[in-house]
This record gives structure tokens, C-alpha cells and sequence, in this order.
């Protein structure tokens, strides 16, 4: 038996249980003396479950079993695969299905048991997530250690030169690679700031504009197209970056006389700037909703105008959230990677000039995996390095700003 | 109406005093909700009016027509005259942001903003530049909480949160920033519903003593408080003024027996 069939098989048993338990709960519950009893259904729902947990936990444990390496030959598990499992899992729902079923009567406390279920299943979902999370991060250190056994770290940290090549042939020309990080740290600084220039201001006035000015029609309106500028998938920032902004630039430029590189910093940071804008003002839409209407109504009844109320009272009360929901979206611009793929390139120049190509963490990583690699070479080792390093000073930029917004958040309830 | 209009005939010859704000016929809209039925009322001078009646009944509604502060409410339409020293606030030459230093707010809820407790009460005047310089708004400053009764209690730490004092200190201090612009008219919304008898108390002293400079116009929900405050009063009932007069009378001898009923705790 294949694994389908056994599954439908396992499906249409749990069905007839949830049929059969309603049907002798409906019998049950009639009997029965007591005023509150437990609705047929919920019976059905009970032997269902019954029937579908033991083979589950039959399955969970059968994986787990199979990773461990066992001397048995391919023959062997196949026939176990096929026959045995399959077999073994429906006798054990068939069992937990019978058992349920006998157990149904007044005394049973069904909703109960379904209580303890549903538990346990949430109590599993939140445990998988955090664990995925705990296996990446795990992985992460794992190969970065590897990878600073061949590199040293000074060099990783404080190298200028970033050229991950490693050698083919012993005897090749130029076969030491260079690992120095510093020049995608400034370039990863560098184009998020330029995004910052744009998004902070365009985001924080047009959500001053939604919350202060606007008319609830308009707002109605406006809100949702702005969300829709949050909807558009990065890589088609990322052409636009690439194949509209970076010429433009470039083209104007040169028709004042200035040298700039179609994929220049300042092409790539602007789109990147644009894509936050969304996120900038939605965030600070929120945290300037939460400031109360008690403090505007206290400063326009003492004849401040709106423009007033907003940079004396509105936005000081509201700064700490602001900063909050600034540095999240540093942190959204450092680990954004499409648009500098297609609009920074791979050159890894150490400069702060806005006009020149500059490369990213987030680009190098991508350029490090792409193609056949070696899985323990240094070029590829750098990736988890870099990824981890990139991973921490996120990590920290969210905790912070996290912390800020919901100790703004407490001031006011 | 009848005989509103008579009653207020009759205070007014008894008191024959001088008007500040005359409200002719007015009435306010939030969207289709009529608030506010066709009221008149005036108000005399350099005394405590005080505006009492059931919740929803269009109190709070009438006092922010007089300085306007339902022009920021969305969708609210106010219809008819409202003449301050014979003057119609709603008219087209009148700023609105000049009329709300004139006519200041205190509100129901302390509302201090988050600033020093110096910072409150020198808002006002710094945004009407009403001080040449550091001193004069020094002066303006401890004045105000002088005139709240505050100044004695925050004086060696002005410069903290004006957050952090009491829920009666943080009313005081709302007072002081209102005072702090020198407004001639003072509207008062359920200013003590957040305190305790103690602050309370404080703050009916306060309101006694201003009525000597300013016109004070006080929403009350404790009939107690309207009798110890107040020279005269007026009853609301859903939108409409149903009586109005002085203050013993209404409490005394109301006419009408829905302000009898009201007074003496019947319904509302
Ligand atoms: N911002 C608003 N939007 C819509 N309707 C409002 C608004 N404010 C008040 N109303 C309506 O206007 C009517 C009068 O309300 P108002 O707040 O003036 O009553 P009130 O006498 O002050 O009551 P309370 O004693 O409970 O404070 C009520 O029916 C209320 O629902
Ligand atoms: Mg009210």
C-alpha cells in the first residue's frame, strides 16, 4: 500500500468515527439526566480525533526512527516502508476509533479532552516555528565557523579589499582571495541612508497628512493605494531602478557635465527610499493615531493652529515611536536585496560618493551561492558569515526599535 | 419656550447686567444627528453660568460652539448666531485660532501634554508670542499658576513632567495654561468628574475667585456643585434649554417640571 491510499484510508475512518460518535452520543445525550451536556457533534469530533492521533504520533515517531542510522538493508525498509507502517497505522487508528466510541456516555468530559487537543496543537505550532528559527540561526554559526578556520577574522572585519576568489590550481595567478568585509558594510550604509533621506521625510509627512489634515473620505481612499505601493513585488522596484531611475540619473548627468554610473548609489538608495515609504507611513500613521485626542483638543483650544499642534505637541509626544518605526525601517532597507542586485551591481568599491557603483552585504551574498559551488570553500563559507553578521545587526536594529515603540505605547494606556 | 423667554426677561431686569456672549437660535448637526434645537441663551459677565441636564443633551456640544472647537470635528455643522461683545464668532472675518485664545478650555480629563510643567503653561504664550522675552515669560508663567493656586506646590520643580503631579494638580495646571493666554472667557467641561472631593473643592475655590476677572461657563453633572459655583444656571434637556435663570431660583423654584424632575433626581 502507497502512501495515499493509506491516507484516504485513515481520513475516511476518522469520518466514520466523527459519524458514528454523533450518532451514539444523540442516544447518550437523550438519556441523560443532567441539564448541560456536550452537543452530538462535539462526541463525533472526539473519536475523530482519537482516530487520527495514534497514527500521527506512529508517523512522528517512524521518521524519527528512519533518520536514525539503522543496519538494515534497502530491501528491508522498503517492505517496512510498504507494508508494515501502513498496516500498523490504520490497526492503530481502528483502535483508538473503538476505544473512543466505548468511552462515550454521560460521564465523559468531551469538551474537555477537545480543549487538551486544540492546546496541544497550538502549544506544537509555536514550538516548530521557534525551532525553525533556532535551526537557522544554529546553521548560521556553524558554517561561520567554519569559515573563519580559513579566513581569519581580522580579515574579515577590518580588510578593505573584498575579492572572494579561491584558487582552482595552487599555481594560478591570483589566486589569494580577499575577504575584507568593510567595503559592503559602507556600501550597505551608504545606500540605506540614501533611502532613509527619502523615505523618513516623504513617509512621516504624508501620514502627518493622513492623520492631522485629511478628510476621513480621503483617507479612505488614499490609505489603501498606498498599501498597494507596498504590495509591488521588490523585483519590480528592482528593474525600475535598474532600467529607469539608474539612465535617468546617468543621462542627466552627463548633460551637466557630472560622471554618474547608471548603477550608481544614488539610483539604487532612491528606489530602495521609495519602497520604504509605505512601510515608513503606515508605521507612523499608527503611532501618531495612538497620541491622544485629549492633547490636540488641549492645544487648539489654546489657539494653536494645526501646523503648531503638530510640532509642538503631536510630534514630540509621538518621537519615540517614530525613531521606533525608523530604525525598523533601517533595518527593512539593510536586508532588502532585489533592487541592489538588479540596480547596485557586484562592484565592491570603498567610497562615500553617492554617484558611484557601490555593492551591498545582501548583493555579495547573492553573488557568493549563485551557481555550482564547493559547499566547504571559503568563497562560499563568506555567505554564512556575512549572512550572520547581517542577521545580528538586524536583529538588534528590530529588538531596539521593538523596545522603543512599545514603551511609547505604555504612556498612554 | 414660552416661558424661557419669559424668566429670562425677568433675571435680566432684576440683574441688569452687561453680556458678553449672546446665542441667538443655535443649532448643530453631527452629519443627520440634530443636536442641538434652536438655543439661546446669554451670558452675563464676570460670572459663573453654569449648564446642567442629562448625558447627551447637547452640553458639551453648546459649550465648544463658543470658541469653535467643533469646527474640528468632522462633519459637524453649527447654524445660527453666536455674537461675542456683539461680534458673530461664525462670521467670515473672525479667526478661529484668535477667538480659542480668547475663549480657552479646560477640559473634562486632566490633559497636560507630555512636557516640563513650566513648557505647559508657556505654550500659549509663546505661540502668540506674547512675551518680549525669557523674563516676561517667566512672569506669565508663575502668574498663571499663582491665579491656578498651583504655583506653591510645583514651585521648586517646574521643570519636571507636567505628567507626573496629581490628577487635581494636572486640572490646576490645565487651568494655569488656560489662564496663561489671558482669555476674558473660560469654558469648563466637567472639569472636576476625574477628581476627588479634596481637588474638587480646590477647584471650586479657584472658580470662585477667577469669576472675578473672567466669565466662566461650567458643565456640572453634581447639582451640589452647580449651587456652590454658580450665579446662574440653565437646564438642557435633549438639544433644547428648557430653563434658565439665577441659580437659587432654578434650584429653588424651577417653572418647569422637567427641571424639577431633573433637579430633585427623578430622571436624567
Ligand atoms: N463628535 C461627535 N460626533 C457625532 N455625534 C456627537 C459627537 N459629539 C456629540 N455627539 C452627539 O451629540 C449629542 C449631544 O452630545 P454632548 O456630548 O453634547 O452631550 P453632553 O450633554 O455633553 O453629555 P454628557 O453629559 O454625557 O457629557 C449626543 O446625542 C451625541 O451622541
Ligand atoms: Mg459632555
Amino acid at each position: 500500500m502507497s502512501f495515499y491510499p493509506f491516507l484516504i484510508a485513515l481520513l475516511l475512518l476518522s469520518a466514520a468515527g466523527y459519524w458514528f460518535g454523533s450518532k451514539k452520543a444523540l442516544g447518550a445525550v437523550r438519556q441523560s439526566t443532567s441539564f448541560l451536556t456536550p452537543r452530538p457533534h462535539q462526541f463525533g469530533l472526539f473519536v475523530a480525533i482519537w482516530a487520527l492521533l495514534p497514527p500521527l504520533l506512529l508517523g512522528v515517531f517512524w521518521v524519527v526512527f528512519q533518520v536514525m542510522p539503522l543496519q538494515l538493508d534497502a530491501g528491508t525498509n522498503q517492505q517496512i516502508d510498504r507494508v508494515f507502517f501502513p498496516v500498523l497505522g490504520l490497526l492503530a487508528a481502528a483502535g483508538g476509533l473503538f476505544l473512543a466510541i466505548r468511552r462515550i456516555g454521560p460521564d465523559l468530559k468531551v469538551r474537555k479532552s477537545i480543549e487538551a487537543v486544540v492546546f496541544g496543537i497550538l502549544i506544537l505550532a509555536s514550538i516548530i516555528s521557534i525551532l525553525t528559527t533556532v535551526g537557522i540561526v544554529f546553521s548560521l554559526l556553524f558554517e561561520t565557523i567554519q569559515f573563519f578556520k580559513k579566513v581569519p577574522m581580522s580579515e574579515f572585519f577590518f580588510g578593505l579589499n573584498w575579492s572572494p576568489q579561491t584558487a582552482l590550481r595552487a599555481d594560478q595567478v591570483g589566486s589569494s582571495g580577499a575577504f575584507g568585509s568593510i567595503p559592503l558594510f559602507t556600501g550597505t550604509l551608504l545606500i540605506t541612508f540614501i533611502a532613509m533621506c527619502v523615505a523618513v521625510p516623504l513617509g512621516l509627512l504624508s501620514a502627518i497628512y493622513m492623520t492631522e489634515y485629511a478628510s476621513d473620505r480621503f483617507r479612505s481612499v488614499v490609505k489603501p493605494l498606498l498599501e498597494i505601493l507596498a504590495g509591488i513585488p521588490t523585483v519590480v522596484y528592482g528593474f525600475f531602478a535598474a532600467l529607469t531611475v539608474g539612465v535617468f540619473l546617468r543621462d542627466t548627468g552627463s548633460a551637466i557635465g557630472i560622471d554618474i554610473v547608471s548603477e550608481s548609489a544614488l539610483a539604487a538608495g532612491f528606489v530602495m527610499g521609495m519602497m520604504i515609504i509605505p512601510f515608513v507611513s503606515s508605521l507612523s500613521d499608527d503611532i501618531i493615531m495612538a497620541v491622544p485626542q485629549s492633547l490636540r483638543d488641549g492645544s487648539y483650544g489654546l489657539g494653536a493652529t494645526r501646523s503648531e499642534t503638530v510640532r509642538k505637541v503631536i510630534l514630540p509626544a509621538a518621537l519615540p515611536g517614530i525613531v521606533g518605526a525608523v530604525l525598523l525601517a533601517v533595518s527593512r532597507a539593510i536586508g532588502e536585496t532585489m533592487i541592489v542586485v538588479m540596480a547596485a551591481g557586484f562592484a565592491a568599491n570603498l567610497t562615500a560618493n553617492p554617484l558611484e557603483a557601490v555593492t551591498t552585504v545582501t548583493v555579495q551574498i547573492v553573488g557568493l551561492l549563485v551557481g555550482d559551488q564547493e559547499f566547504d570553500s571559503a568563497k562560499t563559507l563568506a555567505a554564512f558569515a556575512l549572512a550572520l553578521v547581517l542577521f545580528i545587526v538586524t536583529l538588534c536594529l528590530n529588538v531596539i526599535a521593538l523596545v522603543v515603540v512599545r514603551k511609547y505605547r505604555e504612556k498612554y494606556d | 419656550m414660552q416661558m424661557q423667554a419669559e424668566t429670562n426677561l425677568m433675571s435680566d431686569a432684576d440683574m441688569a447686567e452687561e453680556i458678553v456672549i449672546e446665542t441667538q437660535d443655535v443649532n448643530v448637526f453631527y452629519g443627520d444627528n440634530h443636536a442641538l434645537r434652536g438655543v439661546s441663551l446669554d451670558i452675563p459677565k464676570h460670572q459663573v453660568m453654569a449648564l446642567i441636564g442629562p448625558s447627551g443633551c447637547g452640553k458639551s456640544t453648546y459649550l465648544r460652539c463658543l470658541n469653535r472647537m467643533n469646527d474640528t470635528v468632522e462633519g459637524c455643522r453649527v447654524v445660527g448666531k453666536i455674537l461675542l461683545d456683539g461680534i458673530d464668532i461664525y462670521g467670515p472675518q473672525v479667526d478661529e485660532v484668535l477667538l480659542r485664545a480668547r475663549v480657552g478650555m479646560v477640559f473634562q480629563k486632566p490633559n497636560p501634554f507630555p512636557k516640563s510643567i513650566y513648557d505647559n503653561v508657556a505654550y500659549g504664550p509663546r505661540i502668540h508670542g506674547l512675551a518680549a522675552n525669557k523674563d516676561e515669560l517667566d512672569e506669565i508663567v508663575l502668574s498663571s499658576l499663582e491665579k491656578a493656586g498651583l504655583l506653591k506646590e510645583v514651585q521648586d520643580r517646574l521643570h519636571s513632567s507636567g505628567t507626573g503631579l496629581s490628577g487635581g494638580q494636572q486640572q490646576r495646571l490645565c487651568i494655569a495654561r488656560a489662564l496663561a493666554v489671558r482669555p476674558e472667557i473660560i469654558l469648563m467641561d466637567e472639569p472636576c468628574s476625574a477628581l476627588d472631593p479634596i481637588a474638587t473643592a480646590k477647584v471650586e475655590e479657584l472658580i470662585d475667585e477667577l469669576k472675578e476677572n473672567y466669565t466662566i461657563i461650567i458643565v456640572t453633572h453634581s447639582m451640589q456643585q452647580a449651587a456652590r459655583v454658580s450665579q446662574r444656571t440653565a437646564f438642557f434637556h435633549l438639544g433644547e434649554i428648557v430653563e434658565t435663570g439665577p441659580t437659587e431660583q432654578i434650584f429653588t423654584s424651577p417653572i418647569d417640571e422637567r427641571t424639577q424632575g431633573y433637579i430633585t433626581g427623578r430622571f436624567g
